[in-house]
């Protein structure tokens, strides 16, 4: 190692957001780990539609008046799109503020011969984008109802009727298949990523914590997938 | 064997760069990288050349002073290995090499293949050192230090410092290094006094010149002392607890 202790530091930027990077990760990561226990839980609920029109439109019914009448009416439901609202916009954020940072550090020359085994880290930005788009699209189709993304025959309330409508359109399908191929690279990685951010440095939590990642990020893309398919196959009506 | 190597050419750090192809005649599998840069060297000089500046010292591994990068990979195509330890034989005869300078805007060129890599001691320089007084050298055995740690403690006191981890990172991060240094100062238990100011000085400066860590694992690949991805959870681990403890209490 050349010892030149003398010398300055090379010119930093001279406008630097106020949050150090470390901060910016482990916010990230916490998100990050709230997203995907979110979806893990969607997930679960999503294969009630399995169960029948009565049992899904029952669960949906229950997520507006859970807990009453110590929350209000959809108390419980506005609590977490305020959880998950203010985490979406800490985790884009920091995402964008760390993505700028590598970019500068790096400088004018990009790494080059990057092996395959880095594919999903290389294109977290990208899966990030797709989700995000994914979840515009999501939103308008079964929660607000706004064609053409939602169906015509849309009609609050009935949650099964409107999925499968929804669902029986190969394109939407193929939308919602799609973003969940995204969803299992970003969820794997971040996953993972998160171990780091949040510094665990035990061999047994670390390969627990790897493993449990993995399990999540796949259950939670094939029990979604499988809901598509099977209303294409005519399984589900 | 014959090779084709397609080297940076820098004046200095101020002036622009490029690649220039020499022709490598002569050479055999069994030499190192670096020997057949200084036969290179050799026949530029004897032709009244300037040769290709490139660092290096002692040839076998231990140093961290060598650093080029091969076909864009730090070091070399053979994995943990620097790359005074990387061999021709690792190439087709009649191939095109590319060797570049280990990239990153917190190394700048000093000269061809030559990078300062200063800023790795300016984060030592933050923090990764004992301030305590030590006296005269203590009896071996005064402190009880088992050995699974002691191990552990070694293997991260293992790095060299050639900061490849940093040329090899898409987003230039420090993390092994900085994670490296953290870990084995903080399992040393002569060394814990300062743990959590040294992390929070340690980390803020490997911020200030180096990006952050998306872990690609592309460190690992290349560390020639085979520093661990746990160094880089050791970063914040080590930070997050300088939150928990207060950065300026003693530990």
């Amino acid at each position: 190692m050349t010892v030149s202790l003398e010398k300055a530091a090379p010119t930093t930027p001279k406008r630097r957001f106020p949050l150090s990077t470390f901060a910016a990760k482990v916010v990230m990561a916490v998100t990050g780990i709230v997203f995907a226990a979110f979806v893990f839980v969607h997930m679960v609920g999503n294969l009630k539609v399995f169960f029948g029109a009565d049992h899904f439109n029952e669960y949906a019914a229950w997520l507006r008046d859970a807990f009453t009448p110590l929350l209000p009416h959809e108390g419980l439901l506005w609590i977490l799109r305020a959880v998950l609202l203010a985490a979406l916009v800490a985790h884009v954020g920091c995402a964008i503020l760390v993505a700028i940072r590598g970019r500068r550090a790096r400088g004018p020359h990009r790494r080059r011969a990057l092996p395959l085994r880095t594919f999903g880290t290389r294109t977290m930005l990208v899966t990030g984008i797709v989700l995000f788009l994914f979840l515009v699209f999501h939103l308008l189709d079964l929660t607000i109802g706004a064609p053409p993304a939602a169906t015509d025959v849309f009609e609050h309330g009935d949650a099964y009727a409107n999925l499968v409508a929804s669902f029986r359109r190969p394109w939407a399908a193929a939308v919602y298949i799609a973003a969940m191929l995204a969803l299992v690279l970003h969820l794997v990685h971040g996953l993972w990523l998160s171990a780091h951010d949040l510094g665990v440095t035990g061999k047994r939590v670390r390969a627990v914590w790897k493993v449990l990642g993995f399990a999540v990020a796949l259950v939670v893309a094939v029990g979604n997938t499988s809901i598509p398919l099977f209303i294409l196959l005519g399984v589900v009506r | 064997m014959k090779l084709t190597l397609r080297i940076w050419r820098q004046a200095s750090t101020d002036s622009e760069g490029a690649f220039a192809d020499y022709e490598l005649d002569e050479v055999t599998p069994e030499f190192s990288l670096l020997e057949a840069l200084d036969k290179l060297n050799d026949d530029l000089v004897a032709r009244g050349r300037d040769p290709i500046v490139f660092d290096s010292d002692c040839r076998e591994g231990i140093c961290g002073s060598c650093g080029i990068a091969v076909d864009g990979v730090p070091h070399g195509p053979k994995p943990n290995t620097p790359s005074c330890r990387q061999h021709l034989r690792s190439f087709q005869d009649g191939q095109t090499v590319v060797l570049e300078p280990f990239r990153a805007r917190s190394y700048p060129v000093v000269r061809d293949l030559a990078v300062d890599r200063s800023g790795l001691d300016r984060i030592i320089t933050a923090g990764g050192f004992v301030s305590v007084d030590a006296g005269t050298a203590a009896d071996a055995d005064a402190h009880q230090f088992a050995h699974q740690r002691a191990e552990w403690a070694l293997d991260m006191a293992a790095c060299i410092g050639c900061g490849a981890c940093v040329a090899a990172c898409p987003n230039a991060s420090v993390s092994l290094f900085t994670g490296a240094k953290l870990l084995h100062l903080a399992t040393v238990p002569t060394t814990g006094q300062e743990r959590a100011r040294r992390a929070a000085d340690m980390v803020e400066a490997s911020e200030k010149e180096f990006g952050p860590c998306s872990v690609y694992g592309e460190c690992v690949a290349v560390c020639p002392a085979g520093i661990p991805l746990t160094a880089i959870a050791g970063v914040n681990r080590e930070r997050l607890r300088s939150v928990r403890r207060g950065r300026n209490r003693d530990d």
